[in-house]
């Protein structure tokens, strides 16, 4: 062979050629996550425009925000091969040969708690439950605010307490099986005694949902290369390719751990009441322990709560309430306390929630009160500031990657004094990491989840009218003399009056909250649907379900962390077991469980008969699959709500709750965690029994020669 | 090339399947080896949409493959055990075959099982045999298998590697060039492997510049896996069975050798590289990186280092051995061989932390891009 080429030392590449190398890598990368992404991006606009009829909003700023997504997913991926896997893996061969088990449950235990406390989900479980009110769910209520510190540490110890279990579990060699049929009848019997606890029934949605949320795109990669890099120098003699289990048990143990929670502070709550008994002055005490202070009380009131409800926390004086919005006004302190730290809350508040009389509290005169009505109507969202954007999401990004990554190169290095291979590479793979996790989070919140909110906030409008608010437009010098009134064939009556358009004319509905006599102004909300069939049809319903599932399974294709399991997947089996097979499985599941969750909140149907008989079958499911697919399918699970699907689940969730008026979100994300489990199975038992097939086929009907003597 | 002869017996069996195997080897007092995990391929019918339009795809299974070196002497008893406990015997559980190499160094732990042979017995093996193993980029290798199974060679066993070589003198630059191979290998006819060869070569267009690398080896002696389609047969005996039982009968497969199974596509006028030894270095996991670099500058054009497990009796000395090993095999020219070996004792290849072990056998004839 020809062995004249130079050797030792590097071979100079100018840039002409440098980037000539680089492109097509580039390109490749780039390629590979527009496919991931494309299905759910095409169907949203499609669904929005041709379904729905709705022209999609900020269409530029949307698109910019989908080039990020689809940039920063190829940069993080590629961090995630190049820099944490590695360095998971080695610390995973590493740790088993150098250090002895204290030490290695130690290092388990402060990785599960690091982790949770780098990716916090509690943002996302605080957006699943922002309608919630504490009125009708106290403990829910407290532990999203007041201790939401105490959730977020106490899922950080159910993660720690699982990692540690499977750490444990591949040292020494012990099936997966037990632990899913201790912890899962545990957790089963637990939710079924919170079903009749009217406090802790509310609490069991946001459990199910921290143990489906905790796993992020950074934890579950991380988790896995560690996993993957133990068994390759611990257990039995088989060629080892596991490694899975511990996302199942890091989706497990938080459940447990955030019951335990719910159900040691629910002595110390009040029992879900009215709306007016919650505010009584003979509650007063145990309502404002919901709260951290009497100020956060009060602005809870006036953002959230009726009008008598404010006037019962001044003793059911107006004179008092007034005097309090007026020395807000000078007090920038209180202020803060009571709307939060934004400068111009008050009066935003006071131009768009507050009553007339709140609102002459808060402007100088009438003029001021409509010129900050109409500045306040034509934003209903806060604007994007680039800055702002950009340094919360690298923060974000940084946070969730870096301190991880130095706590594991610190292991390395100083406790098991090992060199780290290809370490440019590694670092390299890491700045990837972050830089492509900020971007996507970026795209993710000025695109996708601007798209899905859209979205998800106009699909039921497929079966029930729902109000149109950035197609509101207002009418000055309305003049109330012009509306009509209407009858319908049951005598009931309706006030509409005619406006004059570019084309014609339309007769629009008359609402009388909507005029205010001071402004002389008619603010008009245009409505939709419903689309299909009557007024909270079956047929509305059902294509929104067919929507639900079809973004749920768009969704997940695009999911980073279930990408990195099935090329992990594939990796092991050595191509046995395709990529491509795993993901499709999971999407169907997740789509399935999509639907179904929503169905859940349409139809408000209580968690437990929705998750009892799935699990249940889940059990005999586990019992007859064989050990490697029970591992993969119950991981799987774990990593279906990332980053991706979260965002667009929930919009969905919360559009469609807040139109049906349900207490809260909870509950989408863990049916989305289930029924992927129960495909994955499926597929799993499916393909053993092909393959017992193939070889029993070789054993029977062979005859077997006598070879041993 | 110097060194001590010795057999190298590898089996590959589905997954799951090799532990009693292993176990059996070990009472045997064969117990050091290496372990890999691998995919085998075959054909199935399938049927298109609507039932219109029957075409063959590849299904893949997931395989282990194990390796023993063992002393001449022993081989017979290793192949007896393993196509007993197996159940070699029966088509479609798997292959096995002994090859001679030569143990040019290793460390004392890992170095080929000896001991007592049991007596002589009558074994189904057939003989005149050639490997054939290929290289190719990731994602290419399912289309090279797919012609041992189309000409019904046998069913090949795909394992992952990773390559290294001039990427890795690009600095930062390497993260461009896939280094993700798989690795292709089968045994063939000696009268059909130049054939198979030139068709191989034809399928992953081997000869164009970084496509991969192909070369052939002498087996001594085994059981193929010539179960190449997957389905009930239709008559009381599959066509593969036959050929298999006439196989066992005449000891080897001249008699259904194809003289007109030939490339189409220039296989006479291809230049074949001649004469040259595979070299396979195995060693602890993380060694390989600095090893490979070491066996370059001493003149190795690059290797392909995969993963393997150690497989040893927990409670013996060769626990010491990390259970976590790479292998890195690298085609080098036999007057190469002493430079290279000296280079790796110099950087430690074979002390009590790399745990090295260096074989080669002959690799008659290959092929890859020559340049113009």
């Amino acid at each position: 062979m020809d062995n004249q080429q130079q050797t030792g030392g590097k071979i100079k590449v100018g840039f002409k050629q440098g980037m000539a190398m680089l492109f097509p890598y580039a390109k490749s990368r780039l390629i590979e996550q527009v496919k991931s992404v494309a299905l759910i991006i095409i169907y949203l606009i499609f669904f929005q425009t041709m379904v729905l009829g709705i022209a999609v909003a900020q269409a530029a700023m949307i698109a910019a925000g989908l080039a990020l997504v689809i940039g920063g997913l190829a940069f993080f991926m590629e961090g995630l091969m190049l820099g944490l896997m590695p360095l998971g893996e080695v610390i995973g061969l590493k740790l088993p040969q150098k250090s002895k088990l204290p030490v290695i449950l130690g290092f388990s235990f402060i990785l599960g708690m690091g982790a949770t406390f780098a990716e916090p989900a509690i943002s996302v479980l605080k957006a699943a439950g922002s309608s919630v009110r504490p009125w009708d769910a106290p403990l829910l209520f407290l532990l999203l605010n007041k201790f939401s510190g105490y959730l977020v540490m106490s899922v950080g110890v159910g993660v720690g307490i699982a990692v540690v279990f499977g750490m444990i579990r591949f040292m020494y060699n012990i099936s997966l099986k037990p632990f899913i049929y201790i912890l899962l009848s545990f957790l089963l019997l637990f939710t079924l005694w919170s079903f009749f606890n009217a406090n802790m029934r509310n609490v069991t949605g946001l459990a199910w949902d921290c143990g489906a949320v905790t796993t992020g795109p950074v934890t579950v990669p991380l988790v896995l290369a560690l996993g993957i890099g133990i068994c390759r120098v611990v257990g039995a003699a088989g060629s080892g390719s596991s490694g899975f289990g511990v996302v199942t048990l890091a989706s497990l143990f938080p459940i447990i751990s955030v019951l335990l929670l719910g159900a040691s502070l629910s002595g110390t709550v009040p029992q879900p009441m009215s709306e007016a008994a919650f505010f009584s002055a003979a509650n007063r005490d145990k309502a404002q322990a919901l709260f951290t202070s009497r100020e956060e009380m009060i602005g809870f009131a006036f953002q959230n709560a009726k009008r008598e409800s404010q006037l019962a926390l001044f003793d059911g004086s107006s004179e008092k309430m007034i005097a309090y919005l007026e020395s807000l006004k000078s007090s920038e302190k209180e202020r803060a306390a009571v709307f939060g730290p934004k400068r111009d809350a008050l009066e935003k508040w006071a131009a768009t929630k507050g009553t007339r009389t709140q609102a002459m509290a808060v402007f100088p005169s009438a003029e001021a009160a409509r010129e900050a009505a109409q500045k306040y109507a034509a934003m209903l969202e806060d604007p994007v500031q680039p800055a702002d954007l950009i340094l919360r999401n690298t923060k974000a990004a940084a946070q969730a990657i870096i301190p991880l990554s130095i706590f594991f190169l610190l292991v390395l290095t100083l406790i098991l004094r090992e060199r780290l291979p290809r370490a440019d590479e590694v670092f390299l793979g890491l700045g990837f990491a972050v830089f492509g996790m900020m971007l996507f989070s970026i795209g993710i919140e000025i695109g996708l989840s601007k798209l899905g909110n859209q979205v998800g906030g106009k699909v039921p409008s497929s079966f029930k009218a729902i109000e149109l608010p950035e197609q509101r437009s207002t009418i000055n010098k309305f003049d109330p003399d012009i509306v009509k009134t209407a009858i319908t064939a049951d005598g009931e009556t309706q006030t509409f009056f005619y406006v004059r358009e570019k084309t014609g004319y339309r007769q629009l509905p008359y609402h009388e909250d909507q005029y205010s006599p001071e402004t002389s102004q008619y603010n008009y909300t245009p409505t939709r649907g419903p689309l299909f069939g009557a007024e909270g049809g079956l047929t509305g319903i059902l294509v929104v379900l067919v929507f639900a599932f079809i973004l749920g399974y768009g969704a997940t294709l695009a999911e980073p962390a279930l990408n990195a399991l099935g090329l992990t997947v594939e990796e092991l089996t050595v191509g046995a077991f395709k990529k491509s097979l795993l993901m499709q499985a999971v999407a169907l599941g997740v789509g399935v469980g999509i639907a179904v969750g929503v169905a859940k909140i349409i139809w408000n149907i209580p968690l437990l008969w929705l998750m009892g008989p799935p699990y249940i079958l889940l059990l005999i499911i586990t019992k007859i699959s064989t050990e490697e697919f029970v591992n993969i399918g119950w991981d799987s699970a774990g990593v279906t709500t990332g980053p991706i699907t979260v965002p667009l689940v929930l919009a969905m969730g919360l559009g469609i709750g807040g139109q049906v008026g349900v207490v809260e979100g909870f509950g989408i994300l863990s049916m989305a965690s289930v029924c992927p489990i129960l495909s994955v199975l499926c597929v799993g038992l499916m393909v053993t029994r092909k393959r017992k097939a193939a070889l029993q086929e070789a054993s029977e009907t062979a005859e077997p020669k006598e070879v041993a003597a | 090339m110097n060194g001590k002869q010795v057999s190298r017996v590898i089996a590959a069996v589905a997954r799951g399947a090799a532990d009693p195997v292993l176990k059996s080897l070990r009472e045997a007092g064969i117990s050091t080896g290496h372990l890999a995990a691998g995919r085998s391929v075959a054909l199935e019918d399938k049927k298109g949409f609507l039932g219109l339009g029957e075409r063959s795809v590849i299904v893949e299974d997931p395989i282990e493959i194990f390796s023993f070196l063992v002393s001449p002497e022993l081989e017979d008893t290793a192949l007896d055990i393993i196509i007993r406990t197996g159940r070699l015997d029966i088509l479609g559980r798997g292959s096995v075959h002994s090859e001679t190499v030569h143990l040019i160094k290793s460390h004392a732990l890992c170095a080929e099982n000896s001991g007592a042979a049991a007596p002589d017995k009558e074994l189904p093996l057939l003989t005149e045999l050639m490997g054939i193993c290929c290289i190719v980029q990731r994602g290419q290798g399912d289309a090279v298998a797919r012609m041992a199974l189309d000409t019904g060679t046998c069913v090949p066993a795909i394992t992952f590697g990773t390559g290294t070589g001039v990427r890795d003198k690009l600095g930062l630059l390497r993260i461009t060039i896939p280094a993700d191979k798989e690795v292709i290998s089968l045994a063939a006819s000696v009268h059909d492997a130049d054939a198979v060869m030139d068709l191989m070569i034809d399928a992953g267009k081997l000869d164009e510049p970084g496509k991969g690398f192909i070369y052939q080896y002498p087996l001594k002696q085994g059981i193929v896996n010539t179960k190449i389609s997957r389905g009930m047969p239709k008559h009381a005996a599959s066509i593969e069975q036959i050929i298999s039982t006439i196989d066992q009968i005449k000891g080897n497969t001249q008699w259904r050798s194809r003289s007109g199974m030939a490339s189409t596509n220039g296989g006479a006028r291809r230049k074949y590289l001649t004469n040259l030894i595979d070299l396979t270095l195995i060693c602890n996991e993380g060694r390989a990186d600095d090893l490979v670099k070491s066996a370059m500058a001493a003149g190795a054009a690059g290797a392909t280092i995969s993963i393997l497990k150690h497989v040893r009796p927990q409670d013996s000395g060769a626990a010491k051995v990390s259970p976590a090993r790479e292998s890195c095999n690298m085609i080098v020219g036999e007057q190469q061989i002493p430079a290279i070996l000296a280079e790796l004792d110099k950087v430690g290849a074979f002390d009590d932390k790399t745990h090295g072990l260096l074989y080669g056998k002959p690799a008659p004839k290959a092929c890859t891009y020559l340049g113009k």
